[in-house]
């Protein structure tokens, strides 16, 4: 037999199976129940009220702050140029272009850490990428930029440092005259590294 | 699963290992089929030898259902392997000053390669000449920047932009190459064969 | 061995063969990496490096070395396509001591002196590494590895180097035929 016509045997009914099947009906783009964990392990997902702050005052337009408590809360108080979309609403239909994109960094918060990080897991879950924590949530948020603590006279440069960014944020945010949300407390634990926003990965190409 | 070094199942050095190894396999498959001869890559565009339209489609329809088979066992992310970006100008205007490059030199730059491995000194002389065109296109970089990134269309598959499902396509595609083997065979027979 | 002068050149593979086992490549590079083969790609790495290291840096050339950065960390030699084309020249090189064809010479048709061919390949060289960076990639970057992912830039790069080539045949037939 001829090459070519062994080659067309081959190919010809390949191209037919791969015509015919539906595509992309196998796409693993979910997380598994144990990679989501070991995920939320690394905490990676948080970005600190600094980060914040300071995207907020330089007006950064790649951030999203999405305020996923009520609707009722939202209206009494929310961050500057953040959106609604209430925990009970998150998986709406309406709602999917905001949570999967790669243009922003979305960041959830919500009064504690505790549900803006449930909001996260579930967003995760369905593989969508670029969205994050307000680590901390609203209450770490007053503590932090709109009241800070001064740090004592023994301290290092750094924390002055950090004291005056935060202070100064604190004022460009309008601190001191917010009244302090009181639900849902929970501690702010130790600082993660901050990841910057990365846009889905791929392989370098380029011949 | 795949792609590894994506996914970081592997690590970057073993990445950089396999691409050796793969490396190897592009030369050693490249020289058996004769892309390190320049006289033989040229026969395609004089009909006396088609061996680079054969061998050029066979390879790009194997990898293409195989990634698409691969796609459907869910073996390998297809939205994590690299699609060459389509910038519209600059793609056919590259193309067509390669295309005189390759009928003037008569290799491309990975043939040249697997030419210059074999001992032709053509093939190192034409190796020579691309790290000189690409000197040029770095030092002159400003003169081009603008039609370089000129109509970008973004990571468009071209099954997309024809409306056709990826099987579909890959079925013309197939179909298109079988009829063009055939052409290239009865040409081969129509213009006398060099001997090299 | 002595025998080497009495054996014939061994034949080359069967095209459909080569082009089978070469899309398996291309298919382990993608499986591996995410990303097709490429050979100009190393070139401009080299060139890269070259620039950074010893040309004083001049406007012009910085945006190409910046353009290399943004998609490429580290040191720009120890990028795939390096390694791949390191591996390129020794597959060529083992695949012709295995079939009996490593000679040093320059190949031409009987036509023309070897001159007029080093001239042309020369020349040739120098449009193709331009081409191929204007391009994004040449014929195994682009052309090959991109119809394999079906991007579209690809077909359209794959269409105009043959499309030219054969269109300027005929100007340049006194050279092959």
């Amino acid at each position: 037999m001829r090459p070519r016509s062994l080659l067309a045997l081959f190919l010809i009914p390949m191209g037919l199976i791969i015509a015919a099947v539906p595509q992309n009906t196998t796409r693993p783009y979910k997380l598994t129940a144990e990679e989501l964990l070991a995920e939320a392990n690394t905490r990676t997902q948080f970005v600190t009220p600094e980060v914040v702050a300071d995207m907020i005052i330089k007006k950064d337009p790649s951030l999203r702050l999405i305020d996923v408590r009520s609707q009722d809360e939202f209206e009494k108080y929310s961050l500057p140029g953040a959106i609604n979309i209430p925990y009970a609403d998150l998986l709406s239909d309406e709602h999917t272009d905001i949570l999967n994109q790669d243009v922003f960094m979305n960041v959830f918060y919500s009064n504690g850490t505790l549900t803006a990080n449930e909001a996260w897991m579930l967003t995760r879950q369905l593989g969508y990428e670029n969205n994050y924590v307000l680590e901390g949530g609203l209450n770490y948020w007053f503590d932090t930029i709109l009241n800070p603590e001064k740090p004592s006279d023994s301290s290092s440069d750094e924390e002055f440092a950090k004291y005056d960014f935060r202070k100064s944020a604190g004022m460009a945010l309008g601190g001191g005259n917010v009244i302090m949300p009181s639900q849902e407390q929970s501690a702010p634990s130790t600082k993660p590294a901050v990841k910057a926003a990365s846009k889905k990965k791929k392989a370098a190409g380029g011949c | 699963m795949g792609p590894l070094a994506v996914n970081e199942i592997i690590s970057e050095n073993t990445n950089l290992l396999l691409a050796f190894i793969i490396g190897i396999g592009f030369g050693f498959v490249l020289e058996q089929s004769g892309f390190s001869s320049s006289r033989k890559l040229a026969g395609v565009f004089y009909g006396y030898d088609t061996v680079v339209l054969k061998v050029f489609f066979t390879a790009a329809i194997t990898a293409m259902l195989g990634l698409l088979f691969f796609s459907l066992f869910g073996w390998i992310d297809l939205d994590l392997v690299y699609v060459n970006p389509t910038y519209l100008t600059s793609a056919i205007v590259g193309g067509i000053i390669m295309g005189v490059g390759f009928i003037m030199g008569g290799y491309c730059p990975g043939t040249s390669f697997c030419g210059a491995s074999i001992g032709k000194i053509d093939a190192m002389v034409f190796v020579g000449g691309l790290f000189i065109g690409v000197i040029i296109f770095g030092a002159g970089y400003g003169i081009w920047e603008k039609m370089y990134m000129a109509k970008f269309l973004g990571f468009p598959k071209v099954s997309t932009a024809l409306g056709l499902s990826d099987g579909i396509f890959a079925l013309i595609l197939i179909i298109v190459a079988l009829g063009m083997f055939w052409v290239a065979e009865w040409a081969e027979k129509k213009f006398p064969k060099a001997e090299y | 061995m002595n025998e080497t002068k009495v054996i014939k050149k061994t034949k080359y593979l069967n095209p459909y063969v080569g082009g089978v086992l070469l899309g398996l490549v291309l298919l382990a590079a993608n499986f591996v990496a995410g990303r097709g083969l490429g050979a100009s790609g190393a070139i401009k790495s080299a060139v890269v490096s070259a620039y950074t290291a010893v040309a004083p840096v001049t406007s012009e050339a910085s945006g190409f070395v910046r353009e290399f950065r943004e998609s490429h960390q580290g040191n720009p030699l120890k990028t795939w396509l390096v390694f791949e084309m390191l591996g390129v020249i020794v597959g060529g090189f083992i695949s012709g001591a295995i079939a009996g064809r490593l000679k040093l010479k320059v190949e031409h048709f009987p036509g023309i002196t070897s001159r007029k061919r080093l001239i042309l390949a020369f020349g040739g060289g120098i449009l193709f590494g331009f081409g191929s960076q204007i391009g994004r990639g040449c014929t195994s970057g682009s052309a090959l590895s991109g119809m394999a992912v079906l991007s579209l830039g690809g077909f359209i790069t794959m269409m105009a180097i043959f499309g030219t080539a054969f269109a300027f045949a005929y100007l340049f037939r006194k050279n092959w035929i």
